[in-house]
């Protein structure tokens, strides 16, 4: 059972890292509407042709990842898994605690995209700056390190729990 | 204008016909144990071309049942023409969105080996693509 878990696992980042892949082609385009712009065009969508087809890679029910490309940038979108209210909270706070620090990370979005817990954007000029791999290598990475830090956090928050219940408690015998 | 668009109610009807005859074959070739053979018919004649959701819908099942009777992956792409290939990517990323874990699974599976075998480019022309969608 853990075994096809792992497997799954496995092949879901594979799909996501092969398509990061081929869809991260990023040129500079300036902005065709403003002169002297130049903006994320995955973001403004005011433009088709500059537009490739989203593609939404789900796992199961519960996770998905939507990639969204476009001539000069590209986002990505995802939603980790949440088994119960506790997950869901530790994973809202741990999501919004890093997306505030966005700056620090370059590719990561201040908020995520509606219906996701996190989104990062990459532009051409990241991947002028930073190696394409290392940037794929990055997101994979941090898909499977999220998972593990949210068990990770639910471990602690419960052995918390019962330690200060037991120290509490312990007056009353 | 008035015209094509009624040419184009006559081609609908012929497609969701062939897409039903596709679908009757396709059943009586997995009886008969062929999965590669019920994808390849499946894959064939699909409508890629038409902006008709109904048609694309119909076809999705008939390539979504034959998708999921495949067992042998391997053996499924080594018998599978190249042609296929890129059709085939397209749908495998419909799949995919729909979240339902049987399908996902398969899906994933198919995506890997067929993506050691036809490439990247495959998938990019499934992003890039616009004009024949699945």
């Amino acid at each position: 059972m853990h075994n096809l878990q792992a497997n799954t696992l496995r092949l879901y980042l594979t799909c996501i890292r092969n398509t990061l892949e081929a869809a991260m082609c990023l040129q500079n385009f300036p902005c065709q509407e403003v002169e002297r712009h130049n903006k994320p065009e995955v973001e403004l969508k005011t433009s088709p042709e500059l537009l490739l087809n989203p593609v939404l890679i789900c796992r199961n029910e519960a996770e998905k990842c939507l990639i969204e490309t476009s001539i000069n940038s590209i986002r990505i979108s995802m939603k980790v898994k949440q088994a119960d209210e506790l997950e869901n909270i530790l994973a809202k706070k741990f999501l919004r605690f890093l997306s505030m620090r966005a700056e620090a990370f370059q590719v990561l979005r201040r908020k995520p995209v509606q219906g996701y817990d996190i989104s990062f954007l990459i532009t051409n000029y990241h991947c002028e700056d930073m190696h394409k791999h290392k940037l794929i290598d990055f997101i994979v990475q941090f898909m499977e390190d999220i998972d593990k830090e949210i068990s990770e956090l639910k471990l602690s928050v419960n052995t918390r729990g019962r330690l200060v219940a037991t120290e509490f408690l312990k007056q009353f015998i | 204008m008035a015209a094509e668009g009624f040419l184009e109610v006559e081609n609908l009807e012929a497609i969701i016909t062939r897409i039903e005859q596709k679908s009757r074959k396709i059943e009586s070739l997995l009886k008969q144990s062929k999965p590669v053979e019920a994808l390849k018919t499946a894959l064939e004649g699909s409508p890629l071309k038409t902006r008709d959701e109904r048609c694309k819908s119909a076809n999705w099942i008939v390539v979504h049942r034959a998708i999921m009777a495949i067992k042998d992956v391997d053996g499924m792409l080594a018998s599978l023409d190249p042609e296929y290939y890129d059709i085939l990517m397209k749908y495998l990323y419909r799949g995919l969105a729909t979240g339902d874990r049987p399908t996902c699974d398969q899906c994933l599976r198919i995506h890997e080996k067929l993506t050691e075998r036809a490439g990247l480019g495959c998938i990019l022309r499934s992003l890039a693509d616009t004009v024949n969608t699945v």
